[in-house]
């Protein structure tokens, strides 16, 4: 079923790490907030409504929203939040706008690296019942599905390999000032060091606003919501087929059916992948109908799914080259929007008409989300 | 029907970055036994604690302002329940407005006999002057300071017989 | 706007209790949620979307333990997210849930959600750790003395005594012996009330909401599915949130915009969704209210807030007056409200579901005759975000 009023883009900011220490978190989230607002074009009186979402564990307060509304605007405004994916924040304002009720959302999230220890942040996420014992945390579970994976598909090793090589040169290619400078991840085999980086502090903010308020703002460089779709995996992880992603399936399907997509192998110029693993992307490319798995190594290494090739995925470089863990999935979808507006910075492939963000997060990608931007209203 | 239980503990360090506002309000209170606000750029009004911006007009906060050490009572409570991980009572702490202040500043009141509660309500109420007194040994942190009744009270108290 | 109104076709309720030892939190959460789909007599193939409901995780000691309550709800491969306002949790959550259906993506939605208080022996610690590290965190901040401390100026300002206090703790347990949903529901006196354990001034025992476990689940649905399968239903024509600043002192000291006494932003909440449902004399219009209030002194504010009195401080002699109690001019928490049952996750969805149960006549006894509209209100953070809702018939 399709939107009663249709959202845009209309203003993003991507921080994808944060690496000074002058300011507090609230502070960190207040620049954030501002910097999307200046993009946007607006002040925060032309804001109907906020969306925010954060861990509670990882910030080290019991309510997020709490002390993070002051600095996104949220005195004496409507504020509410999300606090399961950074993804949903967008969902839950998109929605807003769609009721017809809202002409503007304001979504930030944000990602900091205060715990000492975010595996044990994430630990206290398994349920004491049964897993808590385990050394469960995100990264494990990613190393279970990746296992899982492996059995089911022989050349998924050398595919996966090859996707965190493309990511990591389009990362040195999308952020050549400063370079890049990253910690590699903990070896979880299968998952190798090469595979995933440590977490760094980040934050994204967007701003979605309706037709009619783009159309008196005489606003021109939008990315229009043409389909969106979201679905949760079962609790637990044994419960669940980890050699694929039914979930992101049935968003993805969602989406594409309100967006018209027939052929998503050709449909788009580009997409952004949450690859928190590359095992993650290859899930993604078969669940989101962009590459079949028997197809996975031969496009992984031959340059299809890269800069200049049918469907470039991931020019940003992808969760490989930043990972403000809670911001990853919301990220992918400010960088599709950024690069239908123009805003992609060094990484901007030129005229991108339609795009693809593929957003997931928790234990071995449990929320899985599919949206589709475009420049047009209509495809 | 055996019903079996769990125990489990939260337990999770955090290293939170205060900020240059919070941490140059903290050096004050350590170094000088002072405590300031910030000035709201819009409105005038100086915030304390300070923030390096302010919530109502999202504008950022431009002098420090000394304020105190003298103030007055806006809220408090007695706690009288132990909870855990907070302090054994009893307790009183609330918040003052210091001289030179817009808005309050939360702390302890010490040296108030709570035995009688309502006695100490009263000695408490909204409106009572008290004097922001400093530890002589400080870290740069919120219970360097506490608040004690101000002696123009007992003053006035005896005054009134 | 009718025929593209959002209704209300299923209400699920836990008889609320200090501990649930029978059960693992996710199965709290399914025992609301199977009540609700009884209710609304539904399969769980006909739930399109699911919106969660959860405060703060250390509560329930899962770190996004709605993680674990997809399969509770049925989540499996459909569209799953999950709100945390606070207290407010409840009616936002249902709040969210409106908004997927009146976005036009979704015909029928579920909201579900559990809290298990009784085993978590630290919820004032936890609750102490909603305060921001930098300033407030060191000292003994707390719900319960923060109320207090709001309790003290409304004192000041309006004259309330701990007498007057007292009497809205009578007033809803008397409510919640009629309702078999309720955690407190024990008939109590004035005296018994000021004789209760002095916890922080001037705020006692009897004067705090407990600590509740249970599960509370809600349907709605499109105003087009509901009339396409000619189903009974009660309308959400009101809806709104506002925040005020988080800094308590800031509601404090020299002309502060939101006054710590008074509850700011409900006011403006309640502004909104008035407005939206066309309500401009809630006084006369308002047949019954759920507002959240988890001390009896809070209850008096809310009043204040939905403006069924005609200033601010007016509630404490209505309430004297029994005007608030059921059988006066607008009962006020009718099921004992959150002072008598307060799963801290669903608590302000428990307060959304006994409106809804009672514009629909179906409250039992402690339904308000006539009540034909009504309103909820939900409170989150440190007394900052609220939101509201206007429910019809």
């Amino acid at each position: 079923m399709g939107m009663r009023v249709q959202p845009a883009v209309i203003g993003c900011t991507i921080r994808p790490v944060i690496a000074a220490r002058d300011r507090s978190l609230e502070e960190m989230i207040y620049d954030t907030a501002q910097l999307a607002l200046a993009d946007a074009g607006i002040t925060i009186e032309d804001v109907d409504g906020i969306v925010v979402a954060a861990n509670d564990q990882f910030d080290g307060r019991s309510i997020s929203v709490m002390m993070a509304s002051g600095p996104v605007g949220g005195v004496d405004r409507d504020i509410m939040s999300t606090p399961s994916a950074s993804e949903h924040a967008f969902i839950l304002g998109a929605l807003r706008v769609a009721t017809g009720q809202f002409r503007t959302q304001l979504v930030v999230s944000w990602s900091p690296t205060e715990t000492s220890s975010m595996a044990e942040a994430q630990r206290l996420g398994t349920d004491p019942y049964f897993h808590r014992g385990l050394p469960l945390d995100e990264l494990s579970a990613h190393a279970l599905q990746a296992s899982a994976v492996e059995r089911a598909e022989p050349r998924a090793r050398a595919a996966a390999e090859a996707v965190a090589e493309k990511n990591r040169a389009h990362g040195r290619a999308a952020w050549p000032n400063p370079p890049v400078q990253t910690q590699p991840g903990p070896l979880r085999w299968p998952i190798m060091p090469t595979m995933t980086t440590a977490p760094v502090t980040g934050s994204v903010a967007m701003v979605l606003a309706a037709p009619d308020f783009i159309a008196e703002r005489g606003l021109r460089d939008v990315a229009w919501l043409q389909g969106m779709g979201w679905a949760t995996e079962p609790s637990f992880l044994g419960d669940r087929d980890l050699t694929s992603a039914p979930a992101l399936a049935a968003a993805a399907r969602q989406a594409y059916a309100t967006a018209g997509i027939t052929d998503p192998a050709s449909a788009f110029d580009l997409a952004e992948v949450t690859d928190a693993t590359p095992y993650a992307e290859l899930l993604a490319y078969e669940a989101l109908s962009l590459c079949p798995r028997v197809d996975w190594q031969a496009q992984a290494t031959d340059g299809s799914l890269a800069r200049g090739g049918r469907l470039p995925v991931n020019l940003s470089g992808g969760v490989l080259t930043w990972n403000p863990v809670f911001c990853t999935g919301l990220i992918r979808v400010a960088e599709v929007a950024n690069q239908i507006r123009g805003r992609a910075g060094a990484h901007q492939l030129p005229n991108v008409r339609r795009g693809l963000a593929h957003a997931g997060s928790g234990f071995a990608m449990q929320y899985q989300a599919a949206m589709v931007l475009g420049r047009e209203a209509r495809a | 029907m055996e019903l079996l239980e769990r125990q489990e503990v939260w337990n999770i360090t955090y290293h939170h970055a205060l900020g240059e506002t919070a941490s140059w309000f903290y050096t004050r209170i350590r170094d000088e036994a002072a405590i300031y606000g910030r000035r709201c750029s819009k409105t005038g009004r100086v915030l304390v604690p300070p923030r390096s911006f302010s919530d109502e007009t999202l504008l950022p906060t431009t002098d420090w302002v000394k304020v105190g050490p003298g103030g007055r009572i806006e809220a408090f409570t007695m706690v009288y329940e132990k909870f855990n991980n907070l302090p054994d009572p009893p307790y009183a702490f609330g918040y003052v407005l210091l001289d030179g202040a817009d808005t309050a500043l939360g702390g302890y009141f010490k040296g108030i006999d709570l035995t009688d509660p309502q006695a100490a309500a009263a000695k408490l109420k909204i409106g009572t002057r008290v004097v922001a007194t400093f530890a002589p040994e400080r870290k740069g942190e919120m219970l360097d300071f506490w608040f004690e009744l101000a002696a123009y009270n007992c003053v006035h108290e005896v005054a009134e017989g | 706007m009718s025929g593209d109104r959002v209704g209300i076709i299923g209400i699920g309720q836990s008889e609320f209790c200090s501990r649930r030892d029978d059960a693992s939190y996710p199965e709290l959460v399914r025992e609301g949620v199977v009540r609700a789909m009884q209710d609304a007599n539904l399969d769980f193939d006909a739930i399109e979307a699911v919106v969660y409901s959860l405060s703060p995780d250390a509560m329930i000691g899962i770190g996004n333990a709605e993680r674990l309550g997809v399969d509770a709800v049925g989540g499996r491969n459909k569209p799953f997210l999950r709100i945390n306002n606070g207290g407010a949790t409840g009616i936002s959550a249902v709040a969210a849930a409106y908004y997927h259906v009146a976005s036009g993506m979704f015909d029928v939605v579920l909201t579900a959600g559990a809290d298990k208080i009784g085993e978590c022996g630290d919820s004032q610690t936890i609750l102490n750790k909603i305060w921001d590290p930098s300033y407030e965190r060191p000292l003994p901040l707390g719900t319960i003395n923060m109320l207090a401390m709001s309790a003290v100026r409304y004192m000041q300002r309006y004259g309330m005594t701990e007498e007057d206090m007292a009497r809205v703790t009578v007033k809803n347990r008397r409510h919640a012996s009629l309702n078999p949903k309720a955690h407190l529901r024990r008939i109590v006196s004035i005296e018994d009330v000021l004789a209760s354990r002095l916890i922080s001034w001037p705020i006692k025992l009897m004067d705090c909401c407990p600590q509740s476990s249970g599960g509370a689940a809600m349907v709605l649905a499109s105003e087009k599915f509901i009339r396409g399968n000619h189903l009974d239903a009660v309308w959400i024509t009101g809806v709104g949130h506002s925040a005020e600043t988080y800094w308590m002192g800031d509601r404090m000291g020299n002309n502060p915009t939101a006054e710590h006494a008074d509850a700011y932003a409900l006011g403006r909440s309640f502004e909104k969704s008035y407005r939206m449902a066309g309500v401009t004399d809630p006084a006369r219009q308002v047949h019954v209210a759920e507002l959240y209030a988890p001390f009896s002194n809070t209850e008096f504010h809310s009043i204040d807030a939905a403006r069924l009195v005609s200033r601010p401080g007016e509630s404490v002699a209505r309430l004297r007056d029994g005007e608030f109690d059921i059988g006066g001019k607008i009962p006020v928490n009718p099921s004992g409200g959150t002072l008598c049952t307060n799963a801290i996750a669903v608590t302000a969805m428990a307060r959304v579901a006994e409106v809804a149960l009672q514009v629909w006549g179906r409250a039992g006894e402690h339904q308000v005759e006539g009540a034909r509209l009504g309103i909820a209100s939900g409170n989150g953070g440190d007394h900052q975000i609220f939101g509201t809702m206007v429910i019809e018939a």
